[in-house]
């Protein structure tokens, strides 16, 4: 088979198998103001330690243009939220809070996987006896992030089929960046330590500015900080494993 | 020099930096609530870049001893609170409150700084440059959580110089966990990613617990997350330059 759309089918795999990390919302149908915070809490812990190993892997390939692209990345936030309205207007309708919300962390996760594409396609570049191996563990690593993204999305009135929709479309863009990034591996290995700066500097940035706060608004700080905390560590030491 | 004095050494400055956050109390300035919470994200920022140095230096050393540390120091940390019962307590409170109130603020910091001696004395084990990185990461860390004590201590009455002793009484479980931990895991190396797990899931642990829940009603979303998130990357630039 044409080793292209061999990336892109691998690539497709990855971006599907985001959508099983809706699944376990098919039982969740309590929406307290607890559960909403406990959502946000899991998805800000995922999001964090998904950034500590994007990281750890940019500053592999350049330290500084990973702080770079990570100053980008929360800029980027910076004008997304300006985009999509500020909230910080008090007495501002809930449903357009929760909107607002459910379009940052859609918008978050796919611009983070276009970073994620291209480390696949420039990790493709390196033999295709590695192909299926990276394309498993890119597709595991992706099923968490399914479920950062619908754990914000279902508290707040998506469809279970929806999230998982929402889901597989955060991650179209690694199919779709990963040819590109296969064909001209040396052009994109170059950009590849700013991009991944970028990805991590805008999920922390939307965690500790959106997740966060609004979780400690709605339950005890023990329990959001408990939640965050061991989500966060098991995120890290799972991408390790794979 | 004995490698366990440079720990005692190390994890001594850092404790004692803290005296340094009585700064603008010794000039008789009055710190408002909003730079209090600048405070607390900055020191929120440094301690989750220690957190990810120590992750780092996690990998490829038993992932499921580590995980269970890092589930034991988020446990313990949060035993601590709910035994000494402030799991709940306004933290930063410069006015109001019970008389007891100070002494439980205290009590928060000296418990605060053993998952701290932990984080020193398991770097060091590591290798004595990153210890060094880390009780340098923590000593800078200690000065704006040292400022936040000193605001509320002064504002109960307490004089400048005696809360500057106080932040670094407070600190003081920090050279002796530090020293313990490094001992303990140079004694027995098997015990290195427990400990490093331990020390990883405590810091994280503190800083969702502690530092960053009331910095966020006082000072706002946008700014605590920026100061955190400039605090963290500061830290995660300055461990890649570390061997």
């Amino acid at each position: 088979m044409n080793p292209v759309l061999v990336v892109f089918l691998y690539g497709l795999i990855t971006a599907l198998a985001t959508g099983l990390g809706a699944l376990p919302f098919v039982f969740l149908r309590n929406v307290s103001p607890r559960a909403v915070a406990s959502a946000n809490a899991i998805a800000g812990g995922l999001m964090l330690g998904a950034s500590f190993g994007i990281v750890a892997e940019g500053t592999g390939y350049g330290a500084w243009q990973t702080l770079v692209g990570g100053l980008a990345g929360v800029v980027f936030i910076l004008l997304t939220q300006r985009w999509v309205g500020d909230e910080d207007v008090p007495l501002v309708a809930a449903p357009a809070a929760n909107a607002r919300r459910m379009t940052l962390i859609v918008i978050v996760m796919t611009v983070h996987s276009f970073a994620e594409g291209v480390a696949v396609g420039v990790s493709f570049g390196g033999g295709a006896t590695l192909a299926l191996a990276i394309t498993i563990a890119i597709a595991v690593h992706n099923v968490p992030e399914g479920l950062a993204i619908s754990a914000v999305l279902r508290p707040r009135g998506s469809t279970v089929l929806a999230c998982v929709a929402w889901s597989i479309f955060s991650s179209l863009p690694q199919p779709l960046m990963a040819v590109p990034a296969f064909l001209f591996v040396d052009a994109f290995q170059k950009a590849l330590p700013y991009g991944l700066g970028f990805a991590a500097g805008a999920m922390v940035f939307m965690v500790l500015e959106e997740l966060l706060p609004e979780a400690y608004d709605r339950a005890s700080r023990s329990r959001v900080a408990i939640l965050v905390s061991i989500t966060l560590v098991a995120m890290v030491l799972f991408q390790q494993t794979l | 020099m004995d490698l366990t004095l440079v720990v005692l050494l190390f994890a001594s400055l850092s404790a004692a930096t803290a005296a340094l956050g009585v700064g603008p109390f010794a000039l008789n300035r009055r710190v408002p609530l909003t730079q209090i919470g600048l405070a607390n994200g900055v020191a929120a920022g440094m301690m989750l870049g220690a957190a990810y140095g120590l992750l780092l230096a996690s990998f490829a050393r038993g992932l499921t001893a580590v995980a269970a540390g890092a589930l034991l120091g988020i446990l313990f940390v949060a035993w601590t609170h709910a035994a000494s019962g402030t799991d709940e307590l306004d933290l930063n409170r410069l006015e109001g409150g019970s008389d007891a109130y100070g002494y439980q603020v205290l009590l928060v910091n000296s418990l605060h700084s053993g998952s701290e001696g932990v984080a020193i004395g398991v770097a060091m084990a590591v290798s004595q440059p990153f210890g060094i990185f880390m009780a340098l990461a923590i000593a800078v860390h200690n000065v704006p959580e040292a400022t936040v004590l000193c605001a509320i201590l002064t504002a109960r009455g307490v004089r400048p110089a005696s809360a500057a002793g106080l932040a670094v009484a407070a600190n003081v479980s920090q050279i002796l966990l530090a020293v313990v931990t490094y001992a303990i895991v140079r004694a027995a190396p098997g015990v290195l990613p427990w400990a490093l797990g331990f020390a990883i899931g405590g810091l994280v642990q503190l800083v969702m617990s502690e530092l960053l829940p009331e910095s966020y009603r006082q000072t706002g979303h946008r700014s605590i997350a920026l100061v955190t998130i400039v605090a963290m990357g500061i830290v995660v630039l300055l461990r890649g330059v570390v061997p």
